[in-house]
Protein backbone atom coordinates (compact mmCIF):
# COMPACT_ATOMS: atom_id res chain seq x y z
CA UNK A 1 0.00 0.00 0.00
CA UNK A 2 3.03 3.01 0.87
CA UNK A 3 4.19 1.71 -2.36
CA UNK A 4 1.15 2.52 -4.06
CA UNK A 5 0.70 5.58 -2.14
CA UNK A 6 4.03 6.66 -3.51
CA UNK A 7 3.74 5.99 -6.97
CA UNK A 8 0.11 7.99 -7.25
CA UNK A 9 2.08 11.42 -5.32
CA UNK A 10 5.10 10.61 -8.17
CA UNK A 11 2.69 10.91 -11.03
CA UNK A 12 0.74 13.53 -9.16
CA UNK A 13 3.97 15.70 -8.80
CA UNK A 14 4.63 15.13 -12.17
CA UNK A 15 2.06 15.81 -13.53
CA UNK A 16 1.40 19.35 -11.51
CA UNK A 17 4.75 19.73 -12.96
CA UNK A 18 4.05 19.34 -16.60
CA UNK A 19 0.81 21.78 -16.07
CA UNK A 20 3.93 24.71 -14.91
CA UNK A 21 6.40 24.25 -16.89
CA UNK A 22 4.43 23.44 -20.37
CA UNK A 23 3.98 20.78 -22.73
CA UNK A 24 7.23 21.31 -24.58
CA UNK A 25 9.56 21.33 -21.92
CA UNK A 26 7.75 18.24 -19.67
CA UNK A 27 5.22 16.56 -21.25
CA UNK A 28 2.55 15.36 -19.08
CA UNK A 29 1.82 11.40 -18.74
CA UNK A 30 -0.97 10.75 -20.95
CA UNK A 31 1.71 12.49 -24.27
CA UNK A 32 4.96 10.09 -22.50
CA UNK A 33 2.34 6.89 -22.61
CA UNK A 34 1.24 7.62 -26.00
CA UNK A 35 5.16 7.54 -27.12
CA UNK A 36 5.40 4.22 -24.77
CA UNK A 37 2.33 2.46 -26.57
CA UNK A 38 3.80 3.43 -30.01
CA UNK A 39 7.18 2.30 -29.13
CA UNK A 40 6.16 -0.98 -27.89
CA UNK A 41 3.64 -1.46 -30.25
CA UNK A 42 6.27 -1.69 -33.01
CA UNK A 43 8.34 -3.55 -30.73
CA UNK A 44 11.61 -1.30 -30.42
CA UNK A 45 10.98 -0.84 -26.59
CA UNK A 46 11.29 -4.66 -26.13
CA UNK A 47 13.87 -5.13 -28.60
CA UNK A 48 16.40 -2.39 -26.79
CA UNK A 49 15.35 -3.13 -23.41
CA UNK A 50 16.23 -6.60 -24.20
CA UNK A 51 19.39 -5.44 -25.38
CA UNK A 52 20.46 -3.05 -22.81
CA UNK A 53 19.44 -6.18 -19.66
CA UNK A 54 21.44 -8.72 -21.64
CA UNK A 55 24.45 -6.29 -21.59
CA UNK A 56 23.75 -5.75 -17.75
CA UNK A 57 23.21 -9.18 -17.07
CA UNK A 58 26.59 -10.06 -18.81
CA UNK A 59 28.67 -7.53 -17.05
CA UNK A 60 27.39 -7.40 -13.64
CA UNK A 61 27.78 -11.34 -13.51
CA UNK A 62 31.38 -10.64 -15.44
CA UNK A 63 32.17 -7.77 -12.29
CA UNK A 64 30.82 -9.56 -9.51
CA UNK A 65 32.68 -13.09 -10.11
CA UNK A 66 36.00 -11.74 -10.68
CA UNK A 67 35.54 -8.83 -8.14
CA UNK A 68 34.66 -11.22 -5.81
CA UNK A 69 37.38 -13.69 -5.66
CA UNK A 70 39.77 -11.11 -6.03
CA UNK A 71 38.32 -9.13 -3.18
CA UNK A 72 38.67 -12.52 -1.07
CA UNK A 73 42.20 -13.13 -2.34
CA UNK A 74 43.33 -9.50 -1.00
CA UNK A 75 41.42 -10.12 2.31
CA UNK A 76 42.96 -13.36 3.17
CA UNK A 77 46.37 -13.21 2.06
CA UNK A 78 48.61 -9.88 2.57
CA UNK A 79 50.54 -9.84 -0.48
CA UNK A 80 47.80 -9.66 -2.60
CA UNK A 81 46.39 -7.09 -1.03
CA UNK A 82 49.73 -5.11 -1.33
CA UNK A 83 50.27 -6.10 -4.25
CA UNK A 84 46.46 -5.35 -5.70
CA UNK A 85 46.08 -2.34 -3.56
CA UNK A 86 47.33 0.42 -6.15
CA UNK A 87 45.91 -0.90 -8.65
CA UNK A 88 42.37 -0.96 -6.70
CA UNK A 89 42.77 2.33 -5.96
CA UNK A 90 43.90 4.08 -10.20
CA UNK A 91 40.16 1.75 -10.70
CA UNK A 92 38.09 3.25 -8.17
CA UNK A 93 38.78 6.60 -8.91
CA UNK A 94 39.49 6.55 -12.83
CA UNK A 95 36.16 8.16 -14.46
CA UNK A 96 33.98 5.77 -16.12
CA UNK A 97 33.68 7.63 -19.26
CA UNK A 98 38.14 7.18 -19.90
CA UNK A 99 37.16 3.37 -19.66
CA UNK A 100 34.66 3.09 -21.91
CA UNK A 101 36.48 5.43 -24.65
CA UNK A 102 39.68 3.54 -23.99
CA UNK A 103 37.79 0.11 -24.11
CA UNK A 104 36.34 1.20 -28.02
CA UNK A 105 39.93 2.44 -29.10
CA UNK A 106 41.47 -0.58 -28.16
CA UNK A 107 38.62 -3.13 -29.02
CA UNK A 108 36.47 -1.21 -31.47
CA UNK A 109 33.21 -0.64 -31.40
CA UNK A 110 32.40 -3.74 -30.37
CA UNK A 111 30.09 -5.55 -27.75
CA UNK A 112 32.95 -7.25 -25.68
CA UNK A 113 34.52 -3.50 -25.63
CA UNK A 114 30.98 -2.19 -24.59
CA UNK A 115 30.52 -5.21 -21.76
CA UNK A 116 33.98 -5.18 -20.52
CA UNK A 117 34.15 -1.50 -19.89
CA UNK A 118 30.84 -1.88 -17.95
CA UNK A 119 32.71 -4.57 -16.03
CA UNK A 120 35.68 -2.58 -15.37
CA UNK A 121 33.89 -0.07 -13.54
CA UNK A 122 32.00 -2.40 -11.55
CA UNK A 123 34.78 -4.37 -10.62
CA UNK A 124 36.73 -2.22 -7.76
CA UNK A 125 33.63 -1.80 -6.29
CA UNK A 126 32.96 -5.60 -5.70
CA UNK A 127 36.83 -6.11 -4.65
CA UNK A 128 36.93 -3.50 -1.79
CA UNK A 129 33.54 -4.52 -0.85
CA UNK A 130 34.32 -8.40 -0.73
CA UNK A 131 37.58 -7.62 0.65
CA UNK A 132 36.32 -6.12 3.82
CA UNK A 133 33.74 -8.89 4.14
CA UNK A 134 37.32 -11.79 3.80
CA UNK A 135 38.92 -9.45 6.68
CA UNK A 136 36.09 -9.40 9.16
CA UNK A 137 35.93 -13.17 8.75
CA UNK A 138 35.49 -14.47 12.47
CA UNK A 139 39.00 -16.22 13.13
CA UNK A 140 37.23 -18.11 16.19
CA UNK A 141 34.88 -19.50 13.48
CA UNK A 142 37.86 -20.91 11.48
CA UNK A 143 39.58 -22.93 14.23
CA UNK A 144 36.32 -24.42 15.45
CA UNK A 145 36.07 -25.86 11.62
CA UNK A 146 40.14 -26.90 11.73
CA UNK A 147 39.77 -28.44 15.41
CA UNK A 148 36.80 -30.28 13.68
CA UNK A 149 38.94 -31.11 10.81
CA UNK A 150 35.79 -29.99 8.67
CA UNK A 151 36.13 -30.37 4.48
CA UNK A 152 37.77 -27.43 2.69
CA UNK A 153 34.66 -26.91 0.66
CA UNK A 154 32.23 -27.80 3.74
CA UNK A 155 34.38 -24.77 5.61
CA UNK A 156 33.87 -22.49 2.50
CA UNK A 157 30.40 -23.35 1.77
CA UNK A 158 28.91 -23.24 5.75
CA UNK A 159 31.40 -21.07 7.48
CA UNK A 160 32.89 -18.52 4.81
CA UNK A 161 30.24 -17.97 2.82
CA UNK A 162 27.36 -16.89 4.83
CA UNK A 163 29.79 -14.46 6.78
CA UNK A 164 30.65 -13.01 3.35
CA UNK A 165 26.83 -13.03 2.38
CA UNK A 166 25.71 -9.28 3.45
CA UNK A 167 28.76 -7.82 1.43
CA UNK A 168 28.25 -9.81 -1.45
CA UNK A 169 24.38 -8.64 -0.92
CA UNK A 170 26.10 -5.24 -0.41
CA UNK A 171 28.56 -5.22 -3.90
CA UNK A 172 25.11 -6.79 -5.66
CA UNK A 173 23.05 -3.51 -4.53
CA UNK A 174 25.04 -0.82 -5.16
CA UNK A 175 27.21 -2.58 -8.25
CA UNK A 176 23.70 -3.04 -10.21
CA UNK A 177 23.00 0.69 -9.37
CA UNK A 178 26.47 1.51 -10.81
CA UNK A 179 26.02 -0.98 -13.91
CA UNK A 180 22.52 0.79 -14.92
CA UNK A 181 23.87 3.92 -14.99
CA UNK A 182 26.92 3.06 -16.83
CA UNK A 183 25.58 1.00 -19.72
CA UNK A 184 23.52 3.89 -20.51
CA UNK A 185 26.76 5.96 -21.43
CA UNK A 186 28.47 2.82 -23.23
CA UNK A 187 25.35 2.34 -25.42
CA UNK A 188 25.52 6.00 -26.33
CA UNK A 189 28.40 6.20 -27.24
CA UNK A 190 29.70 2.83 -29.57
CA UNK A 191 26.22 1.05 -29.38
CA UNK A 192 23.59 1.28 -32.36
CA UNK A 193 21.07 -0.22 -29.57
CA UNK A 194 19.96 -0.41 -26.27
CA UNK A 195 18.24 2.33 -23.87
CA UNK A 196 21.70 4.30 -23.64
CA UNK A 197 20.95 4.64 -27.60
CA UNK A 198 17.33 5.73 -27.96
CA UNK A 199 17.79 8.26 -25.30
CA UNK A 200 20.80 9.82 -27.27
CA UNK A 201 18.88 9.94 -30.58
CA UNK A 202 15.77 11.12 -28.93
CA UNK A 203 18.09 13.76 -27.38
CA UNK A 204 19.37 14.88 -30.78
CA UNK A 205 15.93 14.92 -31.56
CA UNK A 206 14.73 16.89 -28.28
CA UNK A 207 12.00 14.07 -28.62
CA UNK A 208 11.36 14.95 -24.87
CA UNK A 209 7.92 12.18 -25.07
CA UNK A 210 10.12 9.43 -26.25
CA UNK A 211 13.26 10.57 -24.36
CA UNK A 212 11.06 9.98 -20.56
CA UNK A 213 9.17 7.04 -22.22
CA UNK A 214 12.37 4.91 -22.58
CA UNK A 215 13.93 6.35 -19.21
CA UNK A 216 10.62 5.69 -17.42
CA UNK A 217 10.41 2.19 -18.22
CA UNK A 218 14.16 1.77 -18.01
CA UNK A 219 13.55 2.32 -14.29
CA UNK A 220 10.41 0.40 -14.30
CA UNK A 221 12.53 -2.80 -15.10
CA UNK A 222 14.99 -1.75 -12.40
CA UNK A 223 11.97 -1.39 -10.00
CA UNK A 224 10.77 -4.82 -10.69
CA UNK A 225 14.27 -6.14 -10.48
CA UNK A 226 14.73 -4.86 -7.03
CA UNK A 227 11.23 -5.82 -6.34
CA UNK A 228 11.06 -9.77 -7.23
CA UNK A 229 14.82 -10.72 -7.25
CA UNK A 230 17.35 -8.08 -5.30
CA UNK A 231 14.85 -8.28 -1.72
CA UNK A 232 13.93 -11.81 -1.60
CA UNK A 233 17.07 -12.93 -1.65
CA UNK A 234 18.35 -10.59 0.83
CA UNK A 235 15.63 -11.36 3.10
CA UNK A 236 16.24 -14.85 2.94
CA UNK A 237 19.88 -14.67 3.18
CA UNK A 238 19.24 -12.63 6.53
CA UNK A 239 16.19 -14.99 8.05
CA UNK A 240 19.02 -16.34 10.68
CA UNK A 241 18.89 -13.05 12.52
CA UNK A 242 16.82 -12.20 15.03
CA UNK A 243 14.19 -9.75 14.15
CA UNK A 244 14.16 -6.42 15.58
CA UNK A 245 11.21 -5.73 17.25
CA UNK B 1 45.75 -44.69 21.47
CA UNK B 2 47.21 -42.46 23.39
CA UNK B 3 48.51 -38.55 23.58
CA UNK B 4 51.78 -37.57 24.75
CA UNK B 5 52.38 -34.17 25.37
CA UNK B 6 55.74 -32.09 26.18
CA UNK B 7 55.40 -28.43 25.16
CA UNK B 8 58.73 -26.97 26.80
CA UNK B 9 57.31 -23.15 26.31
CA UNK B 10 54.86 -21.10 24.66
CA UNK B 11 55.85 -17.34 24.47
CA UNK B 12 53.42 -14.93 23.29
CA UNK B 13 53.75 -11.36 21.47
CA UNK B 14 51.01 -8.81 22.04
CA UNK B 15 50.42 -5.98 20.33
CA UNK B 16 52.61 -3.64 21.75
CA UNK B 17 55.15 -6.20 20.66
CA UNK B 18 55.89 -7.30 24.33
CA UNK B 19 56.62 -10.74 25.22
CA UNK B 20 54.67 -12.87 27.39
CA UNK B 21 55.50 -16.78 28.44
CA UNK B 22 52.01 -18.23 29.00
CA UNK B 23 53.63 -21.81 29.52
CA UNK B 24 56.61 -22.66 31.38
CA UNK B 25 56.07 -26.44 30.99
CA UNK B 26 53.66 -29.02 30.47
CA UNK B 27 54.38 -33.03 30.19
CA UNK B 28 51.78 -35.47 30.36
CA UNK B 29 50.46 -38.29 28.71
CA UNK B 30 46.30 -39.10 28.24
CA UNK B 31 45.36 -43.01 27.59
CA UNK B 32 42.20 -43.89 26.21
CA UNK B 33 39.48 -43.96 28.71
CA UNK B 34 40.90 -41.81 30.72
CA UNK B 35 39.53 -38.38 31.73
CA UNK B 36 42.55 -35.52 32.42
CA UNK B 37 41.57 -32.97 34.38
CA UNK B 38 42.99 -29.57 34.22
CA UNK B 39 42.59 -27.13 37.06
CA UNK B 40 44.34 -23.71 37.53
CA UNK B 41 43.56 -20.00 38.05
CA UNK B 42 41.80 -17.79 35.62
CA UNK B 43 44.34 -16.85 32.47
CA UNK B 44 46.98 -19.31 33.75
CA UNK B 45 47.37 -20.41 30.08
CA UNK B 46 44.79 -23.23 29.81
CA UNK B 47 43.33 -22.04 26.96
CA UNK B 48 46.42 -21.51 25.05
CA UNK B 49 47.28 -25.24 25.58
CA UNK B 50 44.26 -26.43 24.35
CA UNK B 51 45.14 -24.37 21.49
CA UNK B 52 48.11 -26.19 20.79
CA UNK B 53 46.51 -29.82 21.85
CA UNK B 54 43.40 -29.18 19.15
CA UNK B 55 46.66 -28.54 16.42
CA UNK B 56 45.14 -24.90 16.00
CA UNK B 57 48.19 -23.14 17.34
CA UNK B 58 51.80 -25.03 15.73
CA UNK B 59 54.20 -21.83 16.97
CA UNK B 60 55.50 -23.30 20.36
CA UNK B 61 58.43 -25.43 21.64
CA UNK B 62 57.93 -28.88 22.35
CA UNK B 63 56.48 -31.56 21.21
CA UNK B 64 52.69 -33.18 21.01
CA UNK B 65 52.00 -36.40 19.50
CA UNK B 66 48.28 -36.86 18.89
CA UNK B 67 47.44 -40.08 17.59
CA UNK B 68 47.28 -40.22 14.00
CA UNK B 69 43.58 -40.15 12.28
CA UNK B 70 42.14 -39.56 15.93
CA UNK B 71 38.53 -37.93 15.53
CA UNK B 72 38.68 -34.59 17.50
CA UNK B 73 35.39 -33.79 19.29
CA UNK B 74 36.05 -29.88 20.97
CA UNK B 75 34.02 -27.50 23.25
CA UNK B 76 35.41 -23.90 23.27
CA UNK B 77 34.98 -22.08 25.90
CA UNK B 78 32.51 -19.87 24.49
CA UNK B 79 30.05 -21.91 22.33
CA UNK B 80 31.37 -21.23 18.23
CA UNK B 81 28.40 -21.73 16.84
CA UNK B 82 27.09 -21.54 13.15
CA UNK B 83 24.77 -18.46 13.91
CA UNK B 84 23.59 -18.90 10.31
CA UNK B 85 22.52 -22.95 10.76
CA UNK B 86 20.25 -24.33 12.58
CA UNK B 87 21.30 -26.59 16.19
CA UNK B 88 20.62 -29.65 14.07
CA UNK B 89 22.51 -27.93 10.80
CA UNK B 90 25.15 -27.32 13.20
CA UNK B 91 25.58 -30.79 14.68
CA UNK B 92 25.36 -32.43 11.61
CA UNK B 93 27.87 -30.82 9.63
CA UNK B 94 30.69 -31.73 11.61
CA UNK B 95 29.09 -35.44 11.48
CA UNK B 96 27.98 -36.17 8.36
CA UNK B 97 27.76 -39.50 8.81
CA UNK B 98 26.06 -39.41 11.60
CA UNK B 99 22.88 -41.78 11.62
CA UNK B 100 19.44 -40.48 12.99
CA UNK B 101 18.79 -42.33 16.08
CA UNK B 102 22.21 -41.70 17.26
CA UNK B 103 21.65 -38.03 16.97
CA UNK B 104 18.04 -38.64 18.31
CA UNK B 105 19.71 -40.39 21.30
CA UNK B 106 22.28 -37.71 21.60
CA UNK B 107 19.74 -34.79 21.54
CA UNK B 108 17.78 -36.56 23.92
CA UNK B 109 20.08 -36.85 26.62
CA UNK B 110 21.02 -33.11 26.18
CA UNK B 111 17.35 -32.09 26.05
CA UNK B 112 17.51 -30.47 23.15
CA UNK B 113 15.11 -31.95 21.11
CA UNK B 114 12.75 -29.13 21.43
CA UNK B 115 15.04 -27.26 19.69
CA UNK B 116 15.86 -28.69 17.02
CA UNK B 117 15.12 -26.22 14.57
CA UNK B 118 16.33 -22.96 16.02
CA UNK B 119 18.64 -20.64 15.41
CA UNK B 120 21.94 -20.62 17.94
CA UNK B 121 20.67 -16.63 18.32
CA UNK B 122 17.14 -18.22 19.68
CA UNK B 123 19.39 -19.89 22.06
CA UNK B 124 20.02 -19.21 25.99
CA UNK B 125 24.05 -19.27 26.46
CA UNK B 126 22.97 -22.62 28.59
CA UNK B 127 21.19 -24.06 25.45
CA UNK B 128 23.94 -23.08 23.28
CA UNK B 129 26.69 -24.97 25.63
CA UNK B 130 24.92 -27.93 25.37
CA UNK B 131 24.40 -27.65 21.50
CA UNK B 132 28.42 -27.36 21.76
CA UNK B 133 28.25 -30.37 23.75
CA UNK B 134 26.04 -32.59 21.24
CA UNK B 135 28.27 -31.10 18.36
CA UNK B 136 31.66 -32.85 19.91
CA UNK B 137 29.75 -35.99 20.95
CA UNK B 138 28.18 -36.38 17.73
CA UNK B 139 31.57 -37.15 15.92
CA UNK B 140 32.45 -39.81 18.20
CA UNK B 141 35.91 -38.40 18.90
CA UNK B 142 38.80 -40.68 19.68
CA UNK B 143 40.28 -37.15 21.48
CA UNK B 144 37.83 -35.27 23.46
CA UNK B 145 38.70 -31.58 24.56
CA UNK B 146 36.23 -29.71 26.72
CA UNK B 147 37.61 -25.85 27.66
CA UNK B 148 35.22 -24.58 30.51
CA UNK B 149 32.45 -26.23 29.34
CA UNK B 150 30.04 -25.35 32.23
CA UNK B 151 31.56 -22.13 32.89
CA UNK B 152 28.77 -19.68 33.85
CA UNK B 153 26.11 -21.41 34.25
CA UNK B 154 24.20 -21.96 37.43
CA UNK B 155 24.93 -24.85 39.74
CA UNK B 156 22.02 -26.82 38.89
CA UNK B 157 22.44 -27.25 34.97
CA UNK B 158 25.96 -27.00 35.28
CA UNK B 159 25.12 -30.24 37.52
CA UNK B 160 23.07 -31.88 35.40
CA UNK B 161 25.16 -31.03 32.55
CA UNK B 162 28.30 -32.64 34.13
CA UNK B 163 26.31 -35.79 34.69
CA UNK B 164 25.20 -35.80 31.07
CA UNK B 165 29.27 -35.73 30.01
CA UNK B 166 30.09 -37.92 32.42
CA UNK B 167 27.53 -40.48 30.85
CA UNK B 168 28.46 -39.53 27.57
CA UNK B 169 32.41 -40.10 28.35
CA UNK B 170 31.67 -43.47 30.13
CA UNK B 171 29.75 -44.68 27.35
CA UNK B 172 32.80 -44.72 24.93
CA UNK B 173 36.30 -45.07 25.60
CA UNK B 174 37.02 -41.53 24.78
CA UNK B 175 40.60 -39.60 25.57
CA UNK B 176 39.24 -36.84 27.49
CA UNK B 177 40.84 -33.25 28.18
CA UNK B 178 38.91 -31.74 30.40
CA UNK B 179 40.09 -27.74 31.62
CA UNK B 180 38.09 -25.78 34.26
CA UNK B 181 38.75 -23.95 37.44
CA UNK B 182 36.40 -25.17 39.30
CA UNK B 183 37.35 -27.92 41.46
CA UNK B 184 34.67 -29.39 42.30
CA UNK B 185 33.82 -30.27 38.13
CA UNK B 186 37.80 -31.32 38.26
CA UNK B 187 36.99 -33.87 41.45
CA UNK B 188 33.83 -35.13 40.31
CA UNK B 189 35.04 -35.89 36.24
CA UNK B 190 38.45 -36.46 36.19
CA UNK B 191 40.63 -40.06 36.67
CA UNK B 192 43.52 -37.91 37.18
CA UNK B 193 43.95 -33.94 37.97
CA UNK B 194 46.54 -32.09 36.93
CA UNK B 195 47.31 -28.83 39.63
CA UNK B 196 48.46 -25.81 36.97
CA UNK B 197 50.55 -23.18 38.14
CA UNK B 198 49.40 -19.03 37.41
CA UNK B 199 51.00 -17.73 34.36
CA UNK B 200 53.62 -18.63 33.15
CA UNK B 201 51.64 -22.69 33.24
CA UNK B 202 53.53 -25.28 34.85
CA UNK B 203 52.48 -29.09 36.12
CA UNK B 204 52.35 -28.22 40.05
CA UNK B 205 51.41 -31.84 41.11
CA UNK B 206 49.82 -34.80 39.00
CA UNK B 207 46.28 -36.51 41.31
CA UNK B 208 45.50 -39.67 39.76
CA UNK B 209 42.02 -40.50 41.51
CA UNK B 210 41.51 -44.28 41.48
CA UNK B 211 38.19 -44.94 42.36
CA UNK B 212 35.40 -44.82 39.01
CA UNK B 213 33.86 -41.68 38.66
CA UNK B 214 30.48 -43.36 39.40
CA UNK B 215 31.37 -45.25 42.83
CA UNK B 216 32.92 -41.54 44.40
CA UNK B 217 30.66 -40.96 47.17
CA UNK B 218 29.88 -37.56 48.50
CA UNK B 219 32.70 -37.97 51.17
CA UNK B 220 35.54 -39.17 49.29
CA UNK B 221 34.77 -36.28 46.74
CA UNK B 222 34.81 -33.95 49.67
CA UNK B 223 38.20 -35.16 50.84
CA UNK B 224 40.02 -35.22 47.27
CA UNK B 225 38.71 -31.26 46.94
CA UNK B 226 40.08 -30.59 50.36
CA UNK B 227 43.41 -31.86 49.48
CA UNK B 228 43.48 -30.34 45.84
CA UNK B 229 42.04 -26.48 47.42
CA UNK B 230 45.55 -27.73 50.08
CA UNK B 231 47.51 -28.01 47.62
CA UNK B 232 46.61 -25.26 45.32
CA UNK B 233 46.06 -22.47 47.99
CA UNK B 234 49.23 -23.80 49.80
CA UNK B 235 51.65 -23.19 46.50
CA UNK B 236 49.79 -19.71 46.72
CA UNK B 237 51.50 -18.97 50.37
CA UNK B 238 54.59 -20.19 49.04
CA UNK B 239 54.25 -17.88 46.66
CA UNK B 240 53.48 -14.81 48.73
CA UNK B 241 56.13 -15.77 51.15
CA UNK B 242 58.80 -15.60 48.86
Amino acid sequence: MPRLLSFAIFLASWWIASLLAGDAKLPSPPTVLTALIAEAGSGALFFNLGATLARVALAFTLAMTLGAAIGYLMGRVRLADRLGDPWLILLLNMPALVVIVLAYIWAGLTEVAAIAAIAINKLPNAVVTLREGARALDASLDEMATAFALPRWSTFRHVVLPQLAPYIAAAARSGLSLVWKIVLVAELLGRPNGVGFEIGAAFQLFDIPLLLAYSLSFAAVVLVIETLLVQPVETRLSRWRPRAA
Amino acid sequence: MRLEVDIGGKTFRNAAGEQHDVIAGVTFTLDAGEVGVFVGPSGCGKSTMIRILAGLDHDFQGRVSRPVGARVGIVFQEPRLLPWRSVEENVRLVAPLADDARLSALFEILELNAHRNHFPGELSLGLARRVALARAFAVEPDFLILDEPLASLDDALAARLRDQIAMLVDDRSVMTLLVTHDVDDAVRLGDRLFLLSPRPARVLAELPIPTPRSARGEAGIAAIKSDVMRRINGDITERDAS
